[in-house]
C-alpha cells in the first residue's frame, strides 16, 4: 500500500505538472560536471558505478555537518506520525520521530532486519504471541526537554487509531488490538480505560495485548503510529504543524505543502540511540517542485535526493541512461512492489479459469514491462503477485513471458468455450500515464486472439472507492479486468499478501483485493498466521502465490525498479530494502 | 449616476448567486441523478479503510442526507458567517468567508486559495502589461502603415500568434529556452515578489512573454482594425482640418476612440486570467488558481472546487463591474438608465 | 431595396451588404452583393490558401483509414521493436523513415503519422458539430433576443453575461468528469459518449458568443427600411422573422461560425491535453501533446501534433477573415 502511494503521489498529478525544466541543463550541466570531477581529486575516492549504492554504502563517512537538500514534485499525505502512509514518510519521519523499533540502517537485504530503537530490545512475546511487552530506554527525552514514558507511546497509538481525525495511516492496531467496545478515540472518550489493549505498569513499560496471535508483531512496533506524542501538546489534525520530535532533528519551519526545514534537536542524546548516526546538520526539504526540474537539479547536484524516491521521469530516463557517465551516478534497485492485472472472475466469461488463463496467455508481457517503463524504470517482467524480497518467494514458471502465445491462449479459450475470443471492459487510473500505456498494450495483444476490451478510464481519487474497489459497480459495469499494485508495508508474507488475496478483506467499497475470492486461498491463509516457525509459513505464502498464479486471478506485469540518480556531495548514499528508496536516515553531507 | 453604480452592483451579486447555484448543482445534483448516494460523497472524506458504517455515519455529520438546498443554504452561510468543522479531535473554526473545507486536506479552502492568488495575479498582470503595451502598439503602427512590409509581417505573426496553442509554445519555449539555452527559469519556478523582485520577474518571463504572446497578437489586431475605422471617421477629418498635428491627431482623437472597446474586452480577459489561467498555469507548473481548480476537479474535492469557481467568478464578475463603471465615468455617451 | 419581398428565393444571396455592419453600404447597381463578395474572395489569395488547407484537412481526415492504409501503420498498432528497450525512447531519436513517416511514440511505438492523421478525424469532428451547436442556440437566442426585445431581450442577455462570467474551462473540466458518469443512463459509451460530451460541452459554452453578434444584428434589422416595409405591407412577425431577418443573418452567422471552429479546435485540444478529452487509446492532438510533455527530450513527438493544431488552427483563421472582408464592404483591408 505504501509505496503504492508513494507512487501515486508523483502520478496523480503527472497529466498537470507538465512544465519542463532546465535548471542547469544543456550546456550548464557541461561545466558542473567538469567542476565536480575537479572537486573529486580532492574529496575521499568514492568510485562512481552502475548500482555502487545498491547493497552497499557509497561513499562511507562519519563526518557531520552540512546540509541535505531534499525536494519532491507533489505533496504526501502528512508529517503526523499517527496520519501517514507513504513509504517515503515512513523513511523520512525516522529522523523526528523514534519509534519502538525501526529498520536498520543498513543497505539491502539488511535494511529489512528490525533493530530496537525507542525500546531496549525487539518485542518479547507471551501468552502465545497475544501479548507483547517494550521495554523503553532510558534517558530519551522530546524536543521541549521531558522525558518519553511509555504513556507517550501508549497514547500515540490510540492516537492514530482515530481514522476520523487521522484517516491515511494503516489500520493494523485497529484491526488487532483488543479494545474495550465503549472506546471511541482519545478525543471522544479520553476516559475509557484501555488496559486491555496497551497497558503501561511504569514509565519505561509497555505491554500490547492482541485479540489473536501474531508473531510478526514487531512489524506493528515498527510503524510510525508508535512514535511518542505527548497527550498536552496534541493538537488533533493541527499536529501536523508542530510534531514534537524525539528523534535527533526537529522541525524549524513547516510551511505545509512548499517546505519544511529540520535542525538539531539538542534534547536528543546519541548515548540513548544506537541506530541514528545524525550527520548532517540541517535538512531542507522543498515541496512542489516541478518533477522535470527536480530531476536536472538532482542531475547537477543542486539538490540531493527526491524525497518520492520512486525515479525518474521519462524525459530524464534517456539522459541518465544512455550516457556512460551517467549511468555510473544511477541504482537501480528492485522493489517489494508488484504492478498487476486483476481478472475479476466475477465477470462472465472470466468466471471461467480458462478464459482468465486466455488473458494471460494472449498478454504481451514485455509490452507491459514497457509499459511500466522497461527494464530499467519499470522492473523484472513479474511471474508471480509475490515480489522476490518477500520471504517465502519462488521463481514461477507457469505462463510464458514473451510478447504473448497466441497459439496457447487459443487453446485456453477454446478450453472455456469461447474460441472465437469475447468481450469485456479494463478499467485504468486514467490519470496515471503507466496504467493508460498498460491498458492500451493489452488491449493490443488480447485482440490478437480475439478478446476485444473497451477501455475505461477512472480518477484515481475514486478509483477504489467508487469504481474498481467497489465490487457492485465492477458487476454492474461488466469490468472484467483492472490495473492495480501494491507494495509491502514490510517484507513479509503477511505484510504483503494479506489486504490484497483475503477474500474476507472484502467491503462493499475500497477495496484493493479486487478478483481473489477463493476459499482455498484463504484456509491457506489461516494456516500461515497460526505457523509459528518462519519457514513454514514464508513456504504457506509462497503457495498462496503459486495458487494465485495458477488459478489466473492476476495477470501480473512487473516487479518494480526504479532509476534513481545518486546525489553528489552526500555521504553515506545506500538504498534500504525497507523502503527500497535511499535510506534518509543514514546519509550525511560531504565536508 | 449613484442609481447606476447601485443597479450594476445588484446586478453582479445576483450573478455570483446564480454561478454558485449553478456550480453547487454541477456536483452535488448532477452526480446524484447519475446515481451517486450520500456515502459514495462521504467516501471521499474518508480514508481507504472506511467501512460502510463509517461512510454512512461521515454522510450525516456532513450533511450529504440533508436537501440540497439546505446544503446550499449551508454553504452560503458559511462563506458570510463562517463555519464549524468537526475533525473527530476537535471543533475547527473556518472563519468567514468560509468557501468550504477541504477533508482531503483538512484545512479550510480560503486560505489556500489566498496563498495562490499572488501567484495567478502575478502572471496575469506582467503578461498583461506586455500585451497591452505590445499589441496596442503594434496595432496602431499597423493601422498607421497600412499595406506597409511591417504590417503585413506584424499581422502574419498576430494571425500566427491566435492560431498556436498555450500549451504547445509554452512547452517548446520551455524546451528551447530554458531547457536548451539555460536563459530563462526552469517550469515550475516562482519566487514572491516582496522576497525577491528581480527573481521574481526573472522566473515568470518566460510564461508572461507566451501568454502576452498569445493576447498581444489578438490585441494588436483589434487596435488596427478600431484605428482604421476611426481614422476615417468624419471628427478626424475635422480635427485634421483645424490644422491640428497628425501625432495629436492620432493619439488624442484617433487612439482614444480605437481604445474604448480594446478597454472593455481588457478588463473581461484580466478578470477570466485572474481566475485561473489554467493552461499557462499547468504548461508552466504554476501553482495558482487554476492549477488549483484542476487540481480539486481531478480530486473531486467538491469544497475545493466550490470555493475556487467562486473565486474565479468574483474576478471576473468584479472586472466586468469595473470596466461598466469605468465607461461611465469616461464616456459620456452612456445612458444611466 | 424591398428586393427579398419579390424575389425570396434569392434572399440569402440578395442582401449580404445589410448583413455584417447592419449599416448601409454603397450598392453597385446591377451586380448581386454575393457575387461582389466572391469576386473579392477570389482576389483574397490568403484566403483562399486557407481554404485550400481547409479543404485538405477535411478529406484528411475523411480518408484518413485509406491514406493511413497507403503511408502508415493502423493508429493503436504497437512497434515495440522501434524502442529502446532502457531508454523508452524511439530508436535513433525519433525513428523518422520511409516506413514511418512522423517517427514513433515513445514507450510503444505507435506511428505518429498515423494517430496524427487520425487526430485530425476526432479534431475536425468535434469542432464542427460544437459550432453547429453554438450557432444554432446562439441564432435561436440571439434573434429571439433582438427580435422580441423587451423582457425576452433582458434575461437572454443576462443569461449571456452569466455565461461569460463562467470560468469556461474549469467547467468544462469538470462537465465532462460529472457528465461521463452517465454512460448507463445514455446508453452510449466509450469515444462515442466522449465526442457527444465534448461537442455538448464545447458547443454549450461557446453559444453567447455567436448570440450576442446575432442579437445586435437582429435588433438593427429590425430597424430596417425594408423590414418596415414589410410590415406596412401586412407582412406578419413569422414572415418578417423567416423572410426577413434570418436570410440577412445567413452571411454573419456564416463568418463567425467560420471563426469559432479554430476556436472550438482549440478547445478540444485543451480538454484532451488536460486529460478529459476523448480516452486511450483513441488518437487526439491535444492528448499526445499531453504525452510529449514528458518526454520533452524527444521533440518530434510534440512538434507534430502540435503543428498539426496550429496548421488547422490558422487555416480556418484565414478563410474566416477573408470571409469576413468579403462579406463586409466596410472592412478594412
Amino acid at each position: 500500500m505504501k509505496k503504492g502511494s508513494a507512487l501515486g503521489l508523483t502520478a496523480a498529478g503527472v497529466v498537470l505538472t507538465v512544465g519542463l525544466a532546465a535548471c542547469g541543463g544543456g550546456s550548464s550541466e557541461g561545466n558542473k560536471a567538469g567542476q565536480t570531477g575537479g572537486d573529486k581529486a580532492s574529496a575521499p575516492a568514492a568510485q562512481e558505478a552502475f548500482n555502487a549504492g545498491v547493497d552497499k554504502v557509497f561513499n562511507p563517512s562519519d563526518a557531520k555537518g552540512g546540509t541535505l537538500k531534499f525536494a519532491i514534485s507533489e505533496d504526501w499525505d502528512s508529517v503526523d506520525p499517527g496520519d501517514t502512509y507513504y513509504a517515503l514518510s515512513w523513511n523520512l519521519v525516522r529522523i523526528y520521530g523514534r519509534s519502538l523499533v525501526t529498520y536498520t540502517p543498513a543497505p539491502g537485504a539488511e535494511g529489512r532486519k528490525l533493530s530496537p530503537d525507542l525500546a531496549e530490545s525487539l518485542g518479547e512475546s507471551s501468552d502465545g504471541g497475544k501479548t507483547w511487552t517494550y521495554k523503553l530506554r532510558t534517558g530519551v527525552k522530546f524536543e521541549d526537554g521531558t522525558p518519553v514514558t511509555s504513556k507517550d507511546v501508549k497514547y500515540a497509538v490510540l492516537r492514530s487509531m482515530d481514522k476520523e481525525t487521522f484517516p491515511n495511516g494503516p489500520t493494523y492496531f485497529n484491526d488487532w488490538l483488543d479494545l474495550p467496545k465503549d472506546f471511541k478515540s482519545v478525543y471522544k472518550t479520553p476516559d475509557v480505560n484501555t488496559d486491555s489493549a496497551i497497558e503501561t505498569p511504569d514509565d519505561q513499560t509497555i505491554v500490547f495485548h492482541l485479540k489473536k496471535a501474531y508473531a510478526g508483531f514487531d512489524n506493528f512496533a515498527a510503524l510510525p503510529g508508535t512514535i511518542p506524542v505527548p497527550q498536552a501538546k496534541d493538537t488533533g489534525v493541527k499536529y501536523r504543524e508542530h510534531v514534537i520530535a524525539t528523534g535527533p532533528y526537529k522541525f524549524e519551519k513547516v510551511e505545509a505543502g512548499k517546505q519544511y526545514t529540520l535542525v538539531r534537536n539538542e534534547h536528543w542524546d546519541q548515548a540513548t540511540d544506537p541506530v541514528r548516526k545524525a550527520l548532517p546538520d540541517r535538512y531542507e526539504i522543498t515541496l512542489g517542485v516541478n518533477a522535470d526540474d527536480l530531476d536536472n537539479r538532482i542531475i547537477s547536484g543542486d539538490l540531493h535526493v527526491d524525497l518520492a524516491g520512486s525515479g525518474v521521469q521519462p524525459a530524464a530516463l534517456g539522459r541518465v541512461l544512455s550516457d556512460p557517465a551517467m549511468k555510473a551516478r544511477v541504482d537501480n534497485p528492485t522493489g517489494a512492489r508488484t504492478w498487476y492485472t486483476s481478472i475479476i472472475g466475477d465477470v462472465p466469461p472470466l468466471d471461467n479459469v480458462d478464459c482468465r488463463k486466455a488473458v494471460i496467455y494472449a498478454a504481451d508481457r514485455v509490452g507491459l514491462q514497457n509499459a511500466y517503463g522497461g527494464e530499467f524504470a519499470g522492473g523484472e517482467i513479474a511471474t508471480g503477485v509475490m515480489p522476490p524480497s518477500i520471504g517465502g518467494w519462488k521463481k514461477l514458471d507457469l505462463y510464458p513471458t514473451g510478447t504473448g502465445d497466441a497459439a496457447k491462449a487459443k487453446e485456453a479459450l477454446a478450453a472455456c468455450g469461447k474460441p472465437e475470443g469475447f468481450e469485456t471492459t479494463m478499467a485504468y487510473r486514467a490519470d496515471r500515464p503507466k496504467e493508460k500505456a498498460t491498458a492500451e498494450s493489452l488491449q493490443q495483444a488480447l485482440a490478437k486472439v480475439g478478446i476485444k476490451l473497451t477501455l475505461k478510464g477512472y480518477p484515481t481519487s475514486d478509483y477504489f472507492t467508487l469504481y474498481a474497489g467497489k465490487p457492485e459497480f465492477v458487476k454492474k459495469n461488466g469490468i472484467g479486468l483492472a490495473t492495480n499494485g501494491w507494495g509491502a508495508d514490510w517484507n513479509d508474507g503477511f505484510g504483503f499478501m494479506s489486504q490484497i488475496v483475503d477474500s474476507r478483506t472484502i467491503r462493499a467499497s475500497g477495496n484493493y483485493n479486487l478478483s481473489v475470492k477463493d476459499k482455498e486461498i484463504d484456509g491457506l491463509i489461516d494456516k500461515a498466521m497460526l505457523e509459528t516457525d518462519t519457514a513454514s509459513r514464508d513456504a504457506i505464502w509462497g503457495q498462496i502465490d503459486q495458487l494465485v498464479m495458477e488459478r489466473a486471478y492476476v495477470l501480473p506485469s512487473v516487479w518494480s525498479k526504479s532509476v534513481l540518480v545518486r546525489p553528489q556531495g552526500a555521504t553515506n548514499v545506500f538504498v534500504t530494502g525497507a523502503f527500497d528508496m535511499y535510506d534518509y536516515l543514514g546519509m550525511g553531507v560531504q565536508q | 449616476m449613484v442609481t447606476y453604480i447601485i443597479r450594476r452592483l445588484i446586478g453582479a451579486l445576483l450573478m455570483l448567486a446564480i454561478v454558485s447555484m449553478v456550480t453547487f448543482s454541477i456536483f452535488f445534483v448532477v452526480p446524484r441523478m447519475a446515481g451517486a448516494t450520500s456515502e459514495d460523497f462521504a467516501n471521499r472524506y474518508l480514508g481507504k479503510a472506511a467501512t460502510a458504517e463509517m461512510a454512512a455515519v461521515a454522510a450525516e455529520k456532513l450533511g450529504f442526507n440533508d436537501p440540497v438546498p439546505v446544503q446550499y443554504g449551508r454553504w452560503i452561510k458559511g462563506v458570510f458567517a463562517g463555519a464549524e468543522y468537526d475533525t473527530g479531535a476537535s471543533i475547527e473554526q473556518c472563519p468567514a468567508p468560509c468557501f468550504g473545507y477541504s477533508f482531503v486536506k483538512r484545512q479550510p479552502v480560503w486560505p489556500e486559495l489566498v496563498d495562490r492568488i499572488p501567484v495567478t495575479l502575478s502572471l496575469a498582470v506582467g503578461a498583461s502589461v506586455i500585451w497591452l503595451i505590445g499589441g496596442v502598439a503594434v496595432g496602431v503602427l499597423s493601422a498607421l502603415k497600412r499595406g506597409s512590409f511591417f504590417d503585413r509581417a506584424a499581422m502574419s505573426v498576430a494571425l500566427a500568434g491566435v492560431s498556436l496553442p498555450i500549451f504547445f509554445t509554452g512547452i517548446v519555449s520551455l524546451v528551447v529556452f530554458s531547457y536548451g539555452m539555460g536563459i530563462t527559469a526552469p517550469g515550475g519556478a516562482y519566487t514572491p515578489f516582496e522576497e525577491n523582485p528581480a527573481e521574481w520577474a526573472y522566473n515568470l518571463l518566460l510564461p508572461w512573454i507566451t501568454l502576452a504572446f498569445l493576447y498581444a497578437a489578438s490585441y494588436a489586431r483589434l487596435t488596427r482594425a478600431g484605428m482604421l475605422e476611426t481614422m476615417g471617421e468624419d471628427y478626424i477629418r475635422t480635427a485634421r482640418a483645424k490644422g491640428l498635428p497628425e501625432s495629436t491627431v492620432i493619439s488624442r482623437h484617433g487612439l482614444r476612440a480605437a481604445l474604448t472597446p480594446i478597454v472593455t474586452i481588457f478588463g473581461l480577459d484580466l478578470g477570466l486570467l485572474l481566475g485561473g489561467a489554467v493552461l499557462t498555469e499547468s504548461t508552466f507548473s504554476l501553482k495558482g488558481i487554476g492549477d488549483y481548480a484542476v487540481q480539486a476537479i481531478m480530486t473531486n474535492d467538491l469544497p475545493k472546487i466550490m470555493g475556487v469557481t467562486m473565486v474565479a467568478a468574483l474576478f471576473v464578475v468584479v472586472a466586468s463591474l469595473i470596466v461598466d463603471l469605468l465607461y461611465a465615468v469616461v464616456d459620456p455617451r452612456v445612458r444611466l438608465g | 431595396m424591398t428586393a427579398p419581398l419579390d424575389a425570396p428565393g434569392k434572399a440569402a444571396e440578395a442582401e449580404p451588404e445589410a448583413v455584417v455592419a447592419g449599416v448601409s453600404g454603397k450598392a453597385i447597381q446591377g451586380r448581386s452583393l454575393g457575387q461582389i463578395a466572391w469576386l473579392r474572395l477570389k482576389r483574397d489569395k490568403v484566403a483562399l490558401a486557407g481554404a485550400g488547407v481547409v479543404v485538405f484537412l477535411i478529406l484528411v481526415a475523411t480518408f484518413a483509414p485509406l491514406i493511413v492504409g497507403w503511408f502508415g501503420h493502423p493508429p493503436n498498432e504497437f512497434h515495440q521493436e522501434m524502442i529502446d528497450p532502457s531508454t523508452m525512447t524511439p530508436k535513433g531519436g525519433s525513428g523518422i523513415s520511409g516506413e514511418f513517416l512522423f517517427g514513433v511514440e515513445p514507450l510503444n511505438g505507435r506511428d505518429l503519422f498515423s494517430r496524427v492523421v487520425y487526430g485530425a478525424r476526432i479534431s475536425l469532428l468535434i469542432a464542427f458539430l460544437a459550432t453547429v451547436l453554438s450557432v444554432v442556440i446562439g441564432t435561436v437566442m440571439g434573434v429571439m433576443a433582438g427580435y422580441f426585445g423587451g423582457w425576452v431581450d433582458t434575461v437572454i442577455s443576462r443569461l449571456m453575461d452569466i455565461f461569460l462570467a463562467f470560468p469556461l474551462l474549469v467547467f468544462a473540466i469538470a462537465l465532462v468528469g460529472v457528465l461521463g458518469q452517465f454512460e448507463q443512463q445514455l446508453g452510449v459509451q466509450g469515444d462515442t459518449l466522449r465526442i457527444l460530451l465534448l461537442i455538448f460541452v464545447i458547443g454549450f459554452f461557446n453559444w453567447p458568443y455567436i448570440g450576442r453578434i446575432i442579437r445586435g444584428q437582429t435588433l438593427s434589422l429590425r430597424e430596417r427600411e425594408f423590414v418596415d416595409a414589410a410590415r406596412s405591407l401586412g407582412a406578419r412577425g413569422p414572415y418578417i422573422l423567416f423572410r426577413e431577418i434570418l436570410p440577412n443573418l445567413i452571411a454573419p452567422i456564416l463568418v463567425y461560425a467560420t471563426l469559432l471552429i479554430p476556436t472550438n479546435v482549440l478547445f478540444e485540444a485543451a480538454l484532451s491535453f488536460l486529460g478529459v478529452g476523448i480516452q486511450a487509446p483513441t488518437a487526439t492532438w491535444g492528448g499526445m501533446l499531453a504525452q510529449a510533455v514528458k518526454f520533452y527530450t524527444v521533440p518530434h513527438f510534440m512538434f507534430f501534433p502540435g503543428m498539426a493544431i496550429f496548421i488547422t488552427v490558422l487555416a480556418f483563421n484565414l478563410f474566416g477573415d477573408g470571409l469576413r472582408d468579403a462579406l463586409d464592404p466596410k472592412s478594412s483591408r
